[in-house]
């Protein structure tokens, strides 16, 4: 599946994600509106991406392609903003989703906070934050 | 084993400080502790120091107070946790006849101090994970943990309100803390929104301060003549660091392993412990470490801490000083809830304040994003 994804380089001014190392594929993938994790050939799924399989020890386990869905495991409603740029965004949400194939991440939750539950099936959007890369969203599905 | 014994406490100024630094602040609460021992700081051979604002702070504050080639260092990082963890430290270091007087000591300037380095230059490969979510952090990721505990188990945020309630009834006792009022559940609901379902009065505040203790071999603390309140038990983990996505399950803490070590060296059940000073970053910090040490069963920490259980007079009296909700909170706050405990077991106070025949105190510490934990069981021996 590819996410679509939406150029908010001119607006952004929040961090930005800077691919290095064993993070580049992931960043790669989202400015191709794909969600990747690293799938391991011991059968381990993991996010972050990192230079080792935390399961076997494997270096530099392959990446694959996400669904790009999963669920809400948690969220909360920031009031405050934790980082610069995110003053005016106030009230944002900010989830921890499980991906459908296991890894989980935060992101934010482009949605209204009385439409959200734990739970909820999720689905991923790319919002396009710089030169290298898209920052992933969820939305409700 | 040896038990190393706390023979000193005590705090920097509490508040603000801007004339001071970390470093000055960790000192003077040093100093101070040294003198509540009836020790002098040439008999100082040891120094365990974590946060401030330098790469290398054992080092730092032994050139600062001027150590004579202390044998025993240690500035193992673990966040708020790290000075109940330095206590395993030095019971071993003890035990290898390495020191007899170690200092453990934080400062910092939280409040008034350089604010937070804003910089957007990546410094691990999970910033560009989470600093794009804009999470404000702590309170965001403890705010995440917390609705997952309401969800899984029915907790309410009527019951995380208790926890500020009790703990502000011990803060009005204790002239040291920041925030002496008394207040309600409705207070706490209805303070400002910072992050759901957390309102400002579920949230430690924010201020300088430095704190330390000293911990003696027995010898020493024969020599001194200090009541002996002996580490009688001492456990750390950790489950994580960057962040709360990378915690395991977000309703079970590493105290749920901590504690069962700590209670068993010590030889003791929850029926034995007099007093718990748990670390309160957060109303929810102190629910689930009361839950994952045992006081209830999983699940039931909004129950037990309703109706006054923790407060004074309580089943449990905990965060007797006014805990990091009301008292002080300079980021590392686990060296006051050693501080405290101790004060307690020695019967330092008077009145309501003081647990009647206190002999045994939990002191917990919890670090990073819920991240680390260690526990300390503190007896007085008769
Ligand atoms: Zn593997």
């Amino acid at each position: 599946m590819t996410g679509r994804i939406e150029d908010r380089r001119e607006e952004w001014d929040g961090p930005v994600p800077v691919p290095t190392g064993a993070t580049a594929p992931f960043w790669a993938g989202t400015l191709e509106g794909e969600l990747r994790y690293q799938a391991c050939d011991c059968g381990h799924r993991q996010l972050y991406p990192r230079a080792v399989c935390t399961a076997c020890g494997a270096e530099d386990p392959p990446f694959e392609a996400s669904e790009g869905v999963g669920t809400i495991y948690t969220y909360t409603v920031c009031h405050v903003p934790g980082e610069p740029g995110f003053a005016e965004r106030t009230p944002y949400v900010v989830g921890a989703i499980d991906l459908a194939e296991g890894p989980r991440l935060l992101a934010l939750l482009d949605a209204e906070p009385d439409d959200l539950e734990i739970g909820a099936a999720v689905g991923v959007r790319f919002w396009q934050v710089s030169e290298d890369a898209a920052i992933p969203v969820f939305v409700p599905e | 084993m040896a038990e190393p014994i706390l023979a000193g406490v005590a705090e920097s100024d509490l508040g603000e400080t801007p004339d001071r630094n970390w470093l000055d602040n960790a000192a003077v609460a040093t100093v101070r502790a040294l003198e509540d021992a009836g020790c002098s700081l040439d008999e100082v051979d040891g120094v365990a120091v974590a946060g401030g604002d330098d790469y290398m702070p054992a080092l730092v504050l032994s050139e600062y107070l001027d150590l004579d080639e202390p044998s025993f260092l240690e500035g193992t990082e673990i966040g708020g946790s790290s000075f109940e963890h330095f206590c395993g430290h030095v019971r071993d270091a003890m035990a290898r006849d390495e020191a007899d007087v170690v200092v453990v000591a934080y400062g910092s300037t939280s409040k008034t101090g350089p604010g937070r380095d804003q910089s957007l230059e990546e410094t691990h490969p999970i910033d560009g994970f989470v600093r794009p979510t804009g999470l404000f952090r702590p309170p965001g990721a403890y705010a995440m943990a917390a609705r997952r505990h309401m969800h899984e188990y029915g907790t309410t945020e009527e019951q995380l309100a208790e926890v500020a309630v009790a703990t502000r009834e011990w803060a009005a006792m204790n002239p040291k803390a920041a925030q002496r009022e008394p207040i309600t559940v409705d207070d706490v609901l209805e303070s400002r929104e910072i992050a759901e379902p957390f309102n400002l009065l579920d949230c430690c505040l924010v201020s300088d301060g430095g704190g330390a203790v000293v911990l003696v071999s027995e010898e020493k603390a024969a020599e001194l003549g200090v009541p002996e309140i002996a580490v009688a038990g001492v456990a750390s983990t950790s489950t994580h660091r960057q962040d709360v996505s990378e915690m395991p399950d977000m309703t079970t803490t590493g105290a749920a392993v901590t504690g069962p070590k700590a209670f068993d060296q010590a030889g003791i059940t929850h029926d034995d412990v007099d007093v718990a000073e748990i670390y309160d970053s957060f109303t929810y910090t102190a629910l689930v470490t009361l839950e994952d040490l045992g006081f209830c069963e999983k699940g039931e920490g909004g129950e037990f801490v309703s109706g006054g259980t923790t407060a004074p007079g309580g089943e449990l009296p905990m965060n007797t000083q006014g805990g990091g909700l009301s008292y002080c909170h300079p980021g590392h706050f686990g060296v006051f809830v050693l501080i405290e405990a101790a004060r307690q077991l020695r019967g330092d106070y008077e009145g309501d304040r003081q647990v009647d025949d206190a002999e045994v105190a939990v002191a917990h510490g919890t670090g990073g994003l819920l991240s680390s934990s260690s526990t300390v069981v503190l007896r007085r021996e008769s």
